[in-house]
């Protein structure tokens, strides 16, 4: 346990220092790094904790990115009370969908929310006059110097990530955790012992959209572009997922451990093969899937990798264990 | 304008039910939902394109080529890779198909480039004319062979051995095993049959649509919108949800701007799965 406290306490110290030792180029690598372990980190609530796939989390990411690139750009709102407007409608838009698709289970929430997901990127896209539509929107961007500009939105991130670590550490040990294992589980059972599953689940949903949309709107102002295609790219969750499954389901750590593993390969291979880059990366997660579905984490401690999770929920002889026709119902 | 567009729709929804025939066979049976669906029409069509180009083989002639070929590939991804994690969780699954899809889309992209491809057949401009409404007899043949292949389906998975097996191990495949089905060559077939299916869609548009690396993406977006509205295990919910498909896509555009098409099929997708998650037509098994 001293061991592991020594280590971070190492870790954080690089890592403020990092900035100051770097080029720009390698700053800005971390801070994506942090972004996406942010991201995955928020991913890893509702779909490690509680066991529900959400593959349209971008939907929390480009609504975040919008509200502060419209607040910044057409009302001329500061950052900070845009940033707090995206937190907001991220969540509120999360309890909404949540009462609506929550009630779906399996595949079906999956496709759900992706449905859900690319119909808000057709409505941004046509609410031209709000969001300038496809064009994509500016944000104005922050004075000062590119050194300035980099380790500022490093420290943004990383202050982002040790606050989403924090709160799913605090996760992996409190109640409202535990109701979530046990919603992931067996959510019948869980109902039985008096959890209210609906609340549960939502809670959940909205603390993983909360840290998406404050990450999408850090995202725009870092950036200062956004555009529909990219804000709601269901490949990046696609990314979030291969990096919980890297880093292991669940754990507090896993997220963090495998988007440090997968952007360091992504760096590697999109400097020797560019060309083949996308494939190779297409090759990587199907190797994750086959062949580390604990995740790095389950080395180091007990974490319990996606499969064994889920495989828990499907016993062979309960009739919801069938692949297919059998447990597709989302309304029993 | 408004018969014509009728008709059109419903000419091409028969490729969209192959589509979404062989889309949902994959998610009813072994619970997984195929991204790379789409990726395998866009090979199909690729395939037809090449024979055509390289060999002059007539893109409706290529058909059993573009069928036999996939089904050997799917039959080989599903045997030796996709079975490992088959019975695992909704992640596993989903994230593995999009691995595939990305891979398969950039190995097209460095056989075939980015380049726009497309068949130009010599006799494309040849039709028949009923009043104001003309029958365009390339669509009438990709019309026809849509419907024959789905009636071969229908008759393979009702009538044929393989067909039941591969009903019983989706109802149970516990039970499927305990009675001597050798369920995971079962799982190869079905995958084999859904891509062969898919690459037949594909070979059925090349001559009708330009083929590019990034076809696959939008096809499943389709092909979700198909199974979801046909239900799982329904070979009529699918052909149904094809050609509603077709028909809003193409009466759709007489009334409503092109830029909001996708947003109602979506919010469609999302309605129905919320209101009706077993599609308007959907049953428990196969038939």
């Amino acid at each position: 346990m001293k061991a592991k406290w020594i280590v971070l306490a190492v870790l954080f110290v690089l890592f403020v220092a990092a900035p100051f030792l770097l080029t720009g180029f390698w700053v800005r690598l971390i801070t994506f790094t942090f972004m996406f372990a942010v991201l995955a980190s928020a991913l890893n609530i509702i779909a490690g904790f509680t066991g529900y796939a959400a593959f349209g989390n971008m939907v929390f990411f480009g609504l975040g990115a919008y509200t502060t690139a419209v607040l910044m750009n057409k009302v001329g709102l500061p950052f900070p009370v845009a940033l707090a407007a995206s937190a907001g409608i991220a969540v509120v838009m999360s309890i909404l969908l949540g009462l609506l698709l929550l009630r779906l289970k399996g595949h079906y929430f999956a496709l759900g929310t992706l449905g859900a997901a690319e119909a808000m990127k057709y409505i941004v896209e046509n609410m031209t006059s709000v969001t300038n539509g496809g064009r994509g929107i500016t944000v104005p961007s922050m004075r000062g110097s590119p050194f300035m500009h980099n380790t500022i939105f490093y420290f943004i991130m990383f202050g982002l990530l040790i606050l989403i670590i924090v709160v799913v550490w605090q996760l992996s040990r409190n109640r409202l955790g535990y109701a979530f294992k046990a919603i992931r589980a067996n959510e019948e059972a869980a109902g039985v012992l008096g959890i209210d599953q609906t609340r549960y689940k939502i809670t959940a949903w909205a603390l993983s959209a909360l840290f998406t949309g404050i990450t999408g709107a850090v995202y725009a102002y870092w950036f200062s572009y956004i555009d529909p295609p990219t804000v709601f790219d269901v490949m990046w969750v696609v990314k979030m997922f291969v990096i919980i499954l890297i880093g292991g389901a669940g754990t507090v750590f896993g997220p963090v451990i495998g988007a440090f593993i997968l952007e360091t390969i992504s760096e590697l291979v999109w400097s020797r093969f560019i060309n083949l880059h996308l494939g190779i990366l297409g090759l990587i997660i199907m190797l994750v899937v086959l062949f580390m579905p604990r995740g790095i984490i389950s080395v180091v401690t007990q974490g319990k990798g996606l499969r064994d999770l889920l495989q828990g929920r499907r016993r062979p002889s309960s009739p919801a264990a069938g692949p297919p026709s059998s447990s597709n119902g989302g309304q029993s | 304008m408004l018969l014509q567009a009728v008709i059109n729709g419903l000419l091409f929804g028969a490729v969209y039910s192959t589509i979404g025939i062989g889309f949902s066979l994959v998610w009813g049976v072994m619970n997984i939902i195929n991204v790379a669906h789409g990726s395998f029409i866009m090979i199909g069509a690729y395939l037809s394109f090449t024979l055509y180009a390289a060999y002059g083989v007539d893109p409706f002639l290529s058909i059993p080529i573009v069928m036999a070929v996939l089904f050997g590939v799917a039959y080989v991804i599903q045997k030796f890779v996709l079975n490992r994690v088959v019975r695992g969780s909704v992640f596993i699954t989903l994230t593995f198909t999009f691995g595939l899809q990305i891979l398969i889309a950039n190995v097209c992209l460095l056989i075939w480039s980015a380049d726009y491809r497309s068949i130009k057949l010599p006799y494309s401009s040849a039709g028949i004319q009923i009043g104001q409404v003309v029958l365009p007899a390339v669509r009438l043949g990709i019309f026809a062979v849509a419907l024959v292949l789905t009636g071969l389906f229908y008759l393979f998975i009702r009538r044929t051995k393989t067909g039941v097996a591969i009903n019983a191990t989706a109802l149970n495949f516990e039970g499927a095993k305990t009675v001597g089905i050798d369920v995971f060559n079962i799982y190869a077939i079905t995958f084999g049959v859904s891509a062969a299916l898919a690459g037949a869609a594909g070979a059925l548009i090349a001559p009708i649509m330009s083929i590019n690396p990034f076809l696959g993406g939008p096809l499943v977006g389709k092909a979700f919108v198909i199974a979801i509205l046909g239900g799982l295990g329904s070979t009529i919910g699918a052909l149904v949800g094809g050609m509603v498909l077709g028909l809003v896509e193409t009466v759709g555009t007489l009334f409503i701007p092109s830029s909001y098409q996708e947003l109602l099929g979506f919010s469609v997708l999302v309605l129905v799965l919320v209101f009706r998650p077993q599609g308007l037509l959907g049953k428990r098994f196969y038939e």
